[in-house]
């Protein structure tokens, strides 16, 4: 093993874990696989791979622009590498916009929908456009590589200086405009970060971020390949890099002093130090940096100051993107390891494809080679015929591809099966009622219940022979098993038959035709019913039938038990016309009952509540 | 004409009938607690709740239809729009997914079927097929206190003032909606402060505003920036001509 | 034990079952590139067709092959894998499990069937063992693993047996439950790294056999550059 195969087999298993979690996304939709909620729409894969990842792709306009319509020539070898970061970072974003988007095969409506007035609507058609003209300034390289299409080449090599134009143009639409997304929440984004200024922000950013990303990218291939680096180029990009940050700089604290904000800064709460952490490390260190002519032209220098810059303007994006919002919504949001590895795969697998392009392209000056793939090596043995076919490369085929399907395999392995199956319900376990002749209802016991007044339904029952009209009597001798025993869960359905414990109990799995029909596949829908054996359950005069071995929530149990006596009462009794309303029960007006769990009596909410279907008269009323 | 709903919160009684009438109107399902669900009653399978307050305040809580929508501004595909009468509603034949508009709305309105593999944004829609019948919100129908009502804005808006005038004692002396966000078409009177309904309160700015500015000065960006690009390459490129012919004189 | 089973039936089922899945595609697809890359690089591209074809078919159904040599032990092999395709497979209880994890269930075998073919599966599974044991020239070309493999397929079986049809005391129960879920998971995990892969690879052998014998063009020369004897006659 070495640099490059070591590099490629981590980010193959990247790409196959990405695979299995992007598989359930699509299987399962957003809510189980993301942390994502109603108050955070938008999380990592916005923040970082679309507003980060345009920014990244940025290399592509800035070089071009040096190369092209500066005219500065000896940048010549970065430009091949920056136009093929620039299509994959690209690509990338989209590839990303596909999981994230609610309806990703509706993504081609921006072309027909039209909103001219959403800047969404403008980023979407400008990465559109520039996608594609990247792919055709991009294409004559593959071209190059066979006689076929040569025409082809020629005319693409013909348009090339109209194409950079119109790709520098469109990048500074979409890459402000990326900015302009945020002008609409000034309610939510935190001043330091809030100003109508941010598309102008988003595009200085930008520049400085395609030079550094440049260089940093620069630098990378040429540790893993061992390739001479660019570094007399990259410390030209680091020199303008240091202009372009100050500028930035300049502007951004202009914009806060006439905003009247510059205070915020120091005012000691998480926001400001976020702040001061962002400008320290993707303007104010890297400006430092590269305006020491030694550090700028020293290879660990440049690797820190790229690398700065790379990570601060990501800081901001996502800053920009969500995180700066968390202060007003009051709602933490934290991605979920499927949202991460996602993000980490969509990249791993664009790393692939450059690593792939710079390996067979003439990207750079020399192709860089995978070491083992000189065609002189010890042969290896497939694995299934125990016969050697094909070239040396088959060892490193062999290694990603197990790499691969190993993180696929990982990534099954690992999705959250419990969240799925919930479909995202929160699991709250049941409790038993407290209290005396008036019972405190709180299934979940976080504070907020029903005060049921006991007694007085017994009296109002008549007796004690009323109490089948709401009690199960499910064990033997059983008069009152509460409700919480076999209704569980709070919110959602429970198996309530303990069928372990009666194969157990009739003798092992010799009695399971005592239940089920002999010859028949044994099902719920081939055993007898319960009541069969437990005559218990189901007494004369019982309100409640049990049919199947499945149990309502406690939520709907209760409501299911309550509401239509309630209603039937309200029917009969003109005095409480009301009986059957909500806050009958969630009235806030029972006893004074010790606070639970530090809540307030008065905080019953009335909201999560599992509306059933009551019938409401008069709803196609008069009209107005 | 503009329409509009008009809540007094000083005669909800928090009974949910709204609710319940919401939910059979449009047919939504049952509410479960989910962990992506804020605590405010509003989900996709409920587009309007009932928020309690202390001392037995009930806020009925629902899409505001702003007079200059937020999210209708956002959305790329024009998904969300302002139908004639005034209320937004949603297509979601257009709708691609992006969740700009729950990013945009100064509400926190617009909910996600986040459980769904095939998810649309959900919010109230004020009944507008209703309207367009004749009928009115199934909300206000199923109002038994006539807590919440319908009608003409301008005419609620004075309707809501007259009550104040009325009961000076009782009421706060401000018709919400009236003037937030460029104006709502959903209003409240109120005994106590709903100012913790919005994200910030106070903000009398109608949010289009804000991009429209950017949106506006694209066209010019994007020609300015080309026609720099040009002039700066015929620039740079006779200068660097005259530099080669100054050159080929020395040699 | 309860967690055990959860973890074995769950996330562990994933992984081997995802493991065995993609692996055996793995390897399929690594051979069909390799016998493509061979066949670029071959100096004789003359290549038998139909003959292959005609001989995969043969191997893949070997009615004609059955009598040939040791009818007994061939007709012992191919029952022991009709039942071990089938069982698994078809069996009602799987089914039920696909059913409720992924929302739909296929075509099952009655509950009789099931058994017969169970208890045909492991009387086979020994006969493979002991024809193999038995017979000197199968013990020649023996290695340890080819002894193991019809024992751990049976394994299951055996298990899966006792589960569905004998009493068996709860407590063992789960035992014994566990035992079939790991035993199983365990061959969906050696699958694809064994001899058990020819399940993918037996329609590609006779092609491969082919293959392997097509030199490469030019081979003489790369042979003498990779043992540096550049220039040296072959």
């Amino acid at each position: 093993m070495n640099r490059v195969h070591v590099t490629k087999t981590i980010l193959w298993m990247l790409t196959g874990l990405a695979l299995a979690v992007a598989l359930t996304r699509f299987a399962f939709g957003l809510g189980v696989t993301t942390n994502l909620t109603d108050t955070t729409p938008w999380g990592l894969w916005i923040g970082f791979d679309v507003m980060a990842g345009v920014a990244l792709g940025a290399g592509g306009f800035v070089i071009t622009a040096i190369f092209y319509i500066l005219r500065q020539e000896k940048f010549h070898p970065l430009v091949r590498p920056a136009v093929l970061t620039a299509l994959l970072g690209y690509i990338a974003v989209i590839l990303s916009l596909l999981v994230d988007l609610g309806l990703p095969w509706n993504i081609w409506h921006m072309m027909i929908y039209w909103n001219p007035h959403s800047p969404l609507f403008e980023v979407g058609w400008c990465v559109m456009l520039y996608t594609t003209v990247l792919l055709l300034e991009f294409s004559p390289v593959p071209l190059a590589e066979t006689s076929r299409w040569a025409n082809i080449r020629r005319v693409l090599m013909k348009f090339r200086f109209p194409l950079v134009l119109l790709g520098i143009m469109l990048s500074t639409l979409h890459q402000s405009s990326l900015g302009s997304l945020f002008l609409i929440t000034p309610f939510k984004s935190y001043p330091l970060w809030y100003t109508p200024l941010l598309p102008i922000l988003f595009f200085i950013s930008a520049i400085a971020l395609g030079l550094m990303m440049v260089s940093f990218e620069s630098l990378c291939t040429s540790w893993l390949y061992r390739r001479p680096a660019e570094n007399n180029l990259v410390a030209r990009l680091g020199s303008a890099a240091r202009w372009v940050l100050g500028f930035y700089l300049l502007v951004r604290l202009l914009d806060l002093k006439i905003s009247g904000n510059l205070a915020l800064i120091f005012s000691g709460n998480w926001e400001s130090w976020l702040f001061i952490a962002e400008l320290l490390i993707m303007a104010i260190i890297p400006i430092i940096l590269f305006s020491i002519p030694r550090v700028r032209h020293s290879a660990t220098g440049q690797w820190i100051g790229s690398f700065l810059v790379v990570a601060g303007t990501i800081l901001n994006r996502v800053n920009v993107g969500g995180l700066t919002m968390v202060g007003t919504t009051g709602e933490y949001y934290f991605p979920s390891w499927m949202e991460v590895s996602i993000s980490a795969g969509i990249v791993a697998a664009l790393a692939l494809v450059f690593l792939f392009a710079i390996e067979k392209f003439q990207i750079w000056e020399t192709r860089p080679r995978e070491p083992e793939s000189d065609p002189h090596v010890q042969p290896a043995f497939s694995r299934g015929g125990q016969t050697w076919l094909g070239s040396p490369s088959v060892a490193g085929r062999t290694r990603y591809s197990l790499a691969f399907i190993i993180a696929v395999a990982i990534g099954f392995a690992l999705i959250p099966a419990h969240k799925i199956d919930s479909s995202g319900v929160v699991d709250i376990v049941a409790a038993r009622a407290l209290g005396g002749d008036t019972l405190f209802v709180d299934g979940n016991r976080d504070g907020f219940g029903v005060a049921f007044p006991h007694a007085a339904h017994i009296k109002a029952g008549k007796g004690k022979e009323s109490c089948v009209g709401c009690h199960h009597m499910n064990l033997p001798l059983d008069r009152q098993s509460g409700c919480y025993s076999c209704h569980r869960g709070m919110y959602l359905t429970a198996d309530a038959f303990g069928h372990d414990w009666h194969a157990s109990a009739a003798g092992g799995n010799v009695a399971c035709v005592d239940c089920h029909t002999r010859g028949e596949d044994r099902t719920a829908a081939t055993a007898r019913p319960c009541a069969d054996c437990h005559k218990d359950l189901m007494p004369e005069g019982a309100a409640i039938k049990v049919n199947t071995y499945t149990v309502p929530s406690y939520a709907d149990a209760m409501h299911d038990l309550c509401i239509p006596c309630h209603r039937q009462a309200a029917a009969t009794n003109s005095d409480h016309p009301d009986l059957y309303r909500c806050p009958t029960c969630h009235n806030g007006k029972s006893p004074d009952w010790p606070t639970l769990a530090g809540r307030q009596p008065w905080k019953r909410r009335l909201n999560n509540h599992n509306i059933l279907p009551v019938v409401s008269a008069g709803i196609e009323g008069p009209t107005p | 004409m503009s329409i509009a709903i008009l809540t007094d919160v000083t005669k909800c009684i928090g009974c949910a009938e709204c609710v319940v009438a919401c939910k059979q109107v449009h047919g939504l399902d049952k509410d479960l607690p989910r962990v992506w669900q804020k605590n405010d009653g509003l989900s996709a399978c409920s587009w309007t709740s009932v928020i309690q307050r202390p001392g037995n305040h009930y806020i009925r809580k629902q899409c505001r239809h702003c007079l200059e929508p937020a999210c209708a501004a956002s959305c790329p595909v024009g998904a969300l729009h302002t139908t004639k009468s005034g209320a937004v509603i949603y297509d979601d034949q257009k709708c691609l997914g992006c969740r700009y508009c729950m990013t945009a709305c100064p509400y926190g309105i617009p909910r996600y079927d986040w459980d769904r593999r095939v998810p649309y944004v959900r919010k109230c829609i004020l009944c507008f097929e209703r309207l367009e019948r004749g009928l009115q919100p199934a909300c206000t129908t199923a109002c038994p206190t006539g807590a919440t009502i319908f009608g003409e804005r301008a005419e609620l808006i004075a309707e809501g003032h007259r009550r104040i005038k009325a009961e000076p004692e009782k009421y706060l002396n401000r018709v919400w909606g009236e003037h937030e966000v460029g104006g709502t078409s959903v209003l409240y009177v109120s005994d106590i402060d709903l100012d913790f309904m919005a994200y910030k309160p106070g903000l009398d700015i109608a949010l289009p505003t804000t991009t429209k500015k950017a949106m506006e000065s694209v066209p010019p960006a994007f020609l300015g920036m080309g026609a720099t690009m040009l002039g700066l390459n015929w620039i740079i490129k006779r200068r660097q001509k005259l530099q080669g012919q100054s050159e080929d004189k020395e040699d | 034990m309860k967690i055990l089973l959860e973890f074995a039936r769950g996330p562990l089922f994933r992984l081997t079952f995802a493991v065995m899945v993609l692996g055996l595609a793995r390897i399929l697809i690594l051979d069909i590139w390799g016998m493509i890359e061979a066949y670029r690089r071959a100096g004789d591209k003359n290549i038998p067709w139909k003959l292959t074809m005609i001989r995969t078919v043969e191997w893949l159904f070997p009615v004609k092959r059955v009598m040939h040599h040791r009818p007994l032990y061939s007709l012992t092999g191919i029952l022991f894998h009709i039942g071990l395709l089938t069982v698994p497979l078809f069996l009602f209880a799987h089914v039920q499990l696909w059913r409720s994890g992924i929302g739909f269930g296929w075509f099952t075998l009655p509950r009789l069937w099931a058994d017969i073919l169970t208890i045909m599966t492991i009387v086979m599974g020994a006969g493979l063992f002991f024809g193999r044991l038995g017979h000197s020239k199968s013990r020649v070309i023996s290695r340890k693993q080819d002894y193991l493999w019809p024992l751990l397929l049976i394994i299951p079986f055996v298990t899966g047996f006792i589960c569905a049809n004998l009493g068996v005391a709860p407590k063992f129960y789960h035992l014994v439950l566990l035992t079939h879920i790991l035993s199983a998971e365990l061959i969906f995990v050696l699958l694809p790294f064994t001899k058990i892969a020819h399940c993918v690879l037996m329609p590609l052998s006779q092609i491969v056999m082919t293959l392997a014998w097509k030199f490469p063009a030019k081979v003489d020369e790369d042979i003498c550059v990779t043992l540096n004897k550049k220039g040296a006659p072959v």
